[in-house]
């Protein structure tokens, strides 16, 4: 065997070994999705002599998950869009506004991402309850874009200071509004990141799982909750528990291979300056 | 000419001064959302108030509910878990997302497939991987862990009994957490300059010192934000914990979040509720502040080094 046939066999044996890491890791995920086309009898205990099926499916998609799946996209996108109208102006204002105290404004929007959720769950609960937005779809919305918003600041602030200020200088000389410029010339330039960025907020709302089960019972939940209560409703019933948390995580994931690179992006870019 | 120049220069101050109010709504909405809530948590934590018992009137108690927690062994027991799970989570999710990081900083074919398996379990919700691995994975009677021990012909672990349930939690954070770490330091790895993994080849370092001496040290900032981030989230776990064991057996998986959790609405206690949740910020601020200061003097002593 010579040197350069050697290297490819190792090169070819890591791969292989690569691949084997990821489909173990990956496991406890690619189970719960063979479990959700087996018949219920193959699950427990678990058989492997089965032919595909999507009965699960069919019992899963139900009023009640659509009812559930309804109050998640919902509150998901107005939260995303709340965040969006919200941070833009704000990361604008700290990168372009010639603020004094910029840096120390970004910080502590960082800061009450530091904040777990306990530290105010509970008066915000009992305000809800006094005001009647307990179990609302608004409750949540108003608790997500509160948590979205510095996320959301705190990514795009990076992308905004990929865009170089002569530009925006530029159009100032030529008498070009603020506000058209934003429009014309800089949200064009960032739209790529704002996007991923608004993918992150969405995943983020998508699977919050502590205000959603302390603020809602029943009519507002999101499909996090719904999926506890399905599981102590029908516990013993993997095949479609399993259909059903398939559901309920197939978009974050999905989403979040897009997302991936501005995810690290926006958290790496101070390590990468030093 | 002159005054054109001047006319221009006030005309973009006006644009500058503008711009500078789009922060408020921002500040204003977030400042309603966590802050005024945090500062009504610390009055609340004085008060002796149980919500379900209207018939008793809501008092101020001073320090007594912080008396109370302090003289509670749970508490303390509680506290201990918090910071088991925490350090010992986030150390195994830093070498395991290290070791992957070092696996996959190469190119084949199918690479972003194999990268996005690793990745998935962050994308995931907590409820859902808490509930897979307690049913499907780790249950005694049907899950894997079930098949695997009659393979070996032995009993199935128990991994919820009250000796192993925080080692469990541990296991859920880390398969969950790893991922992060990994994100960030393939980043830091991709990044690295050829030229100085070159030269230090060329210099003799191969395998294990080019990792220890030439690759961990320049991804330094890397393992720091990356580890931070880490442990904020991981002391804010509380999905896992609600739907695998409640905390229990007794108290032995509670971590703090969950404890104030159980405190409020399970007991109903507002007053006590809210002074864990005080100390749990205290807490998680000095141990923030605490880890950044070490990392921050670790860069330093490195870079004199």
């Amino acid at each position: 065997m010579t040197a350069k046939e050697k290297r490819k066999l190792k090169s070819n044996l890591t791969t292989l070994a690569t691949w084997l890491v990821s489909i173990i890791y990956a496991f406890p995920i690619l189970y719960m999705f063979i479990t959700s086309i087996k018949p219920e009898e193959k699950v427990a205990p678990p058989r492997w002599d089965f032919t595909p099926t999507l009965e699960n499916y069919a019992v899963v998609f139900s009023d009640e998950l659509f009812t559930h799946l309804f109050n998640s996209v919902i509150i998901t996108l107005i939260t995303v869009l709340l965040a969006i109208l919200l941070s833009l102006p704000a990361a604008y204002s700290i990168v372009f506004g010639n603020l004094k105290k910029a840096e120390s404004y970004y910080n502590w929007f960082i800061t009450t991402t530091l904040l777990p959720a306990v530290a105010v769950v509970i008066p915000i609960y009992l305000a809800f309850n006094y005001v009647g937005v307990l179990d609302t779809r608004l409750g949540l919305i108003l608790l997500y874009t509160g948590a979205g918003v510095p996320l959301m600041i705190w990514m795009v602030k990076t992308f905004f200071e990929d865009v170089p200020y002569e530009i925006i200088e530029a159009a100032d000389i030529d008498g070009c509004s603020r506000f058209t410029s934003f429009f014309k010339i800089v949200l064009p330039l960032i739209k790529g990141g704002i996007f991923s960025t608004a993918l992150l907020v969405f995943i983020t709302t998508w699977n919050e799982f502590f205000f959603a089960v302390n603020m809602t019972y029943s009519k507002s939940s999101t499909l996090s909750v719904y999926l506890n209560r399905f599981l102590t409703q029908q516990g013993f019933f993997w095949a479609k528990m399993s259909a059903a948390a398939t559901v309920v995580v197939i978009i974050p994931i999905i989403l979040g291979f897009f997302t991936q690179k501005t995810l690290v992006k926006g958290l790496t870019v101070g390590a990468v300056k030093g | 000419m002159q005054l054109s120049k001047n006319l221009m220069q006030t005309n973009r101050k006006a644009k500058k001064n503008l711009s500078r109010y789009l922060i408020l709504p921002a500040i204003i909405f977030v400042a309603i959302i966590t802050q005024i809530p945090f500062i009504m948590t610390i009055i609340i934590s004085f008060l002796k108030w149980n919500v379900k018992r209207p018939d008793m009137p809501i008092t101020f108690a001073g320090f007594d509910n912080y008396i109370y927690i302090f003289s509670d062994s749970n508490f303390y027991r509680v506290l201990l878990n918090s910071f088991i799970q925490a350090f010992v989570s986030l150390a195994l999710c830093t070498v395991l997302g290290f070791l992957l990081a070092l696996l996959f900083n190469r190119s084949f074919k199918g690479i972003y497939f194999a990268r996005s398996f690793i990745i998935v379990p962050y994308f995931v919700m907590e409820s859902v991987v808490g509930i897979i691995w307690k049913t499907l994975i780790l249950s005694p009677s049907f899950g894997i862990n079930q098949v695997v021990a009659n393979f070996f012909g032995a009993e199935p672990i128990a991994f919820f009994s009250s000796g192993l349930s925080l080692v469990t939690i541990i296991i859920l954070i880390v398969w969950q957490w790893t991922p992060f770490l990994f994100m960030i330091l393939l980043a830091g790895l991709q990044n690295l300059s050829e030229d100085v993994i070159e030269s230090a080849r060329i210099d003799g370092a191969g395998g294990l010192s080019m990792i220890y001496y030439i690759k961990v040290p320049m991804i330094k900032n890397y393992f720091i934000v990356g580890m931070m981030f880490g442990l904020i989230n991981i002391l804010k776990v509380f999905g896992l914990v609600f739907v695998t064991t409640q905390g229990g057996p007794g108290v032995s998986s509670a971590n703090l979040p969950y404890y104030v959790y159980r405190t409020a609405f399970y007991d109903w206690q507002m007053g006590r509720s809210s002074a864990i949740a005080v100390i749990t910020v205290v807490i998680t601020l000095i141990i923030i502040q605490s880890f950044f200061n070490l990392m921050k003097r670790r860069q330093k002593g490195g870079n004199v080094a």
